[in-house]
């Protein structure tokens, strides 16, 4: 099992290996998307800035926490984003119609749509993320640092980044049936980036439990943040769940990755 | 060559009416950004219900008004010009009898008008009927509204086009283009609503061509520019449509002696 | 064991009505009408280890199917199947590392790559050990002529050479059955050649199995021993190219070479040119350029060296050869007076 998931990763580094070296020939141009990206996600944060002029907290929530917030979710879309690029990417494939010949190959077939594309650009938001990340340290002098809460860090990160690929891999699904809706997919992303990044509790109830229970992008992000600066959740949960992201992740991943294999065979029945 | 225009104008606007799919995924995702920035501001306003003459509700029919605009004036990635150029079909276009820029404008002037029915109004009635925050009963204020509504669209299209054209001189047009839509959507109120920009940095928005891109539309319709304030905004707008709209015929003028010295 | 085993294989589509416009999009959804297509009917199927076979057929008859199916990209409806003693379908990946498939229109390669880097990736992808890729790399390079390009990205192949590109990462993994379709579509002459060698080679040296897909009747000719003819989903012929030009190839030419002498003897046509009369039945002059005379005669009306000896007896030949019907020709009428059909009792809708 270790070993097969061995092999798998060796290969999926391959395969992104020979794309980079594609890609890094054109250093310049690879160098002005990561900088065009940057800025513009930099740009995207600044309105976080900018409430805080005119208005003292948001809901209680004050600068540093919500930038903070913002940071880790951030960081979480970045590495999903430039992890998830081939998933993300599927439309493109089924619309080639290039899936035959992934299933003609003896590696699995998500090894392969994930492997398929690596966009050295969204480094850029990944980058941003760890800027937000600095400033708002600066803005939260009193916070304290334990061990537990440097260890949440990464693991939420993680976390997020794992249900956020999962939701990109529900959007190539989708891509069996039709391809139609790969902006829908967007909204989900996109717009569950820019949800998360303000505090959870500012939204209607049902949108609450929909990010927790339903789609739990929240596990990742606001949980983990409520937990570094010692905030109550919503619905009486403990801030330990802060730990159980990954748990939580993994089984949505799990669903996520079920539906795929359902609509891989969906393709093998009803053909291209 | 009037009649030839508006003809052009209409076959865009029909062109449009297929995309149906493509139309509804993308007013779901305006109605959902208008909700999350919806939520965000009344969040906002809890602890302080008036700021910059702003209460909650003039702030929520900002925010949806502008999102209601914004595929009207700005057409979120817009690419087409840079595509021809790209392709060389612009050299024949370049070519045909019409004028240039005025068939662009014409196209896009056609696409604005689907965009207005399809995608504006749903967009903010949507908006009404989820946070229910009403629009101004003021006539008057309607009037005054369609008169900067056209600027708008026009500044919008000549922004768009203008980032389009440079097409011609840089290889790199893409990410120019993107980063330029993100500048324009930026200074023009979509993420934060200009309003609430920090003195020092109102006074640079407000001379920048996006602040009568949507900003100042939005306010007539609010009803918060009224007499001279008024004036003022409606005349940087038509300063705006004259300076792009001139500078971008300008650059046709070079790229099309470019083509017909090169080849295309 | 054999390499293909296949025995009453089928695939039914299931169509959905489209209905145009917002509403008919709604009602689809609401009151699907539903076709059944059937692509695939009752299809059986034996190949032994080191054939080549063509497999022939007009568009839409069902071959891509049943290659999908055979190569476990499509669920069959019903039937059953065995390649290289593996189930495609559940064993899809064991059997990938077994075979090797090029299309003709689509190529594996990685576009902006050069073809170099896409033969080493594919190491990896297949698992071929390191000593096994490059021996196999350094016998294609040669047998294929690759080293010309092999630096130039695919995008800037010519379709001769990215054809030769496929057919070389096909091969890299030692696959045991070769499956192509349309491989020599778009080819010049000069590139069909090379190909069509370059198969007879790998399957002569190395036993690959070869199942070929064209419409091209000089790669049946040239390459198959074998061929199976597909249409309306149904297997209406599995046999020799020879035979099926004796069964359906219709008439058969002889040309037979007469002393000039005697032939200027002969009574003349309108055009000046001889005629021979009183010819047994069945036999009949098509065409005459003195000395040489064209006569074609049915199979079924007399036999050739009966034919021969006639002429022999009345005439002085100087030389007598016989010219067969173009199996492309015969493929034509076969599809479209639904010969095989007939035989095999189906209607064809019209």
């Amino acid at each position: 099992m270790i070993s097969k998931l061995l092999v798998d990763l060796r290969l999926y580094w391959h395969l992104i290996a020979m794309q980079l070296r594609a890609q890094m020939q054109y250093k310049m141009s690879v160098l002005i998307d990561v900088v065009t990206y940057l800025s513009v996600t930099s740009l995207e944060f600044v309105p976080v800035l900018i409430y805080f002029g005119p208005f003292p907290s948001l809901l209680g929530w004050k600068v540093g926490e919500v930038a903070l917030l913002y940071a880790i979710t951030s960081m979480s879309f970045g590495l999903a984003e430039l992890f998830g690029a081939g998933i993300d990417a599927f439309d493109e494939t089924i619309r080639r119609g290039e899936f035959d010949r992934v299933l003609l190959r003896p590696v699995g077939a998500l090894l392969q749509v994930v492997s398929s594309e690596f966009r050295l650009r969204r480094l850029g938001r990944i980058t941003e993320g760890l800027l937000v990340f600095i400033l708002a340290l600066s803005l939260l002098p009193g916070l304290e640092w334990t061990p537990l809460k440097l260890a949440i860090l990464p693991i939420s990160i993680i976390s997020g980044a794992l249900v956020f690929i999962a939701i990109l891999l529900l959007g190539a699904t989708l891509c069996f049936w039709t391809i139609e809706t790969t902006e829908l997919t967007n909204i989900l992303t996109y717009g569950g980036r820019e949800m998360l990044s303000y505090p959870l509790t500012i939204y209607h109830q049902g949108l609450q439990c929909f990010f927790l229970f339903v789609i739990p992008l929240a596990f990742g992000t606001y949980v983990p943040t409520c937990y570094l600066l010692g905030r109550t959740l919503p619905f009486g949960l403990s801030s330990e769940w802060a730990f159980g992201a990954p748990l939580v992740a993994l089984t949505f991943a799990i669903i996520s990755g079920a539906t795929w294999r359902f609509g891989v065979h969906h393709y093998q029945s009803t053909g291209s | 060559m009037l009649r030839f225009y508006f003809e052009v104008a209409r076959t865009a606007y029909r062109r449009q009416l297929i995309y149906r799919w493509a139309n509804l995924a993308g007013l779901l995702t305006n109605i959902f950004f208008g909700a999350i920035f919806s939520y965000v501001m009344i969040a906002l306003f809890h602890t302080r219900p008036v700021a910059a003459g702003f209460n909650v509700r003039d702030a929520l029919r900002y925010i949806w008004l502008l999102q209601a605009m914004v595929m009207v004036v700005l057409t979120f990635g817009w690419y087409d010009l840079m595509l021809t150029i790209r392709s060389g079909e612009v050299v024949s276009d370049l070519s045909k009898p019409c004028d240039f820029y005025w068939y662009w404008f014409s196209r896009e002037a056609g696409r604005s008008i689907y965009y207005l029915l399809f995608r504006g109004l749903p967009t903010y009635l949507a908006g009404m009927l989820l946070f229910g925050f009403g629009a101004p009963g003021d006539w008057k204020l309607w009037l005054v509204y369609a008169t900067s509504l056209p600027l708008a669209v026009m500044i919008g299209i000549a922004y768009r086009f203008l980032f389009n054209i440079v097409a011609f001189w840089i290889l790199e047009a893409r990410a120019v283009a993107g980063f330029a839509t993100t500048i324009a959507l930026f200074f023009s109120g979509s993420y934060v609503p200009l309003p609430f920009f920090p003195e020092w940095l109102q006074t640079i928005t407000t001379w920048l061509p996006f602040n009568g891109l949507m900003n100042v539309p939005v306010q007539i319709f609010l009803g918060k520019l009224t007499g001279e304030a008024l004036l003022f905004g409606l005349g940087l707008q038509v300063l705006w449509v004259i300076l792009l709209t001139l500078g971008v015929r300008s650059l046709v003028s070079i790229a099309a002696r470019r083509v017909i010295v090169q080849g295309g | 064991m054999a390499m293909i085993e296949a025995e009453g294989l089928s695939k039914t589509f299931r169509v959905a009505r489209r209905r145009p416009g917002l509403l008919g999009g709604l009602r689809n959804i609401i009151d699907p009408q539903i076709r059944t297509v059937q692509a695939v009917q009752d299809l059986s199927l034996h190949v032994e280890r080191g054939e080549m076979i063509g497999l022939v057929g007009p568009n839409g008859a069902g071959k891509s199917t049943t290659i999908k199916m055979l190569t476990g990209i499509l669920m069959p409806t019903g039937g059953y199947m065995r390649v290289a003693g593996l189930n495609p379908l559940h064993q899809r990946r064991e059997l990938a590392s077994r075979i090797g498939v090029v299309f003709g229109q689509r190529s594996q390669l990685w576009w902006d790559l050069p073809l170099i880097d896409s033969l080493q990736l594919l190491r990896y992808l297949y698992r071929v050990p390191e000593k096994r890729h490059s021996d196999n790399l350094a016998r294609l390079r040669k047998m294929l002529d690759l080293d010309e390009f092999l630096d130039t990205p695919v995008r800037q192949l010519s379709l001769g050479q990215r054809m030769r590109g496929d057919l070389a990462a096909a091969l890299l993994h030692d696959p045991e059955l070769l499956y192509l379709d349309e491989p020599t579509i778009g080819l010049d002459v000069v590139a069909k050649a090379r190909i069509r060698e370059f198969l007879l080679a790998i399957n002569a040296e190395q036993g690959v199995t070869v199942l070929l897909t064209t419409h091209d009747m000089d790669d049946v000719e040239t390459l198959c021993p074998r061929m199976l003819i597909i249409d309306h989903g149904r297997k209406l012929y599995d046999g020799t190219v020879v035979e099926i030009r004796e069964r359906f190839g219709g008439e058969r030419k002889l040309i037979a070479v007469l002393d000039p002498v005697e032939a200027a003897a002969l009574p003349h046509d309108a055009k000046g040119q001889p005629v021979l009369s009183e010819l047994p039945g069945g036999v009949h002059q098509v065409q005459a350029e003195a000395p040489r005379i064209w006569l074609a005669f049915g199979r079924n009306s007399i036999a050739a060296h009966e034919l021969v000896a006639w002429l022999g007896a009345r005439h002085h030949l100087r030389d007598v050869t016989f010219q067969e019907p173009e199996i492309e020709e015969v493929i034509r009428r076969i599809y479209e007076e639904g010969l095989l059909l007939r035989e095999n009792g189906i209607s064809a809708p019209v």
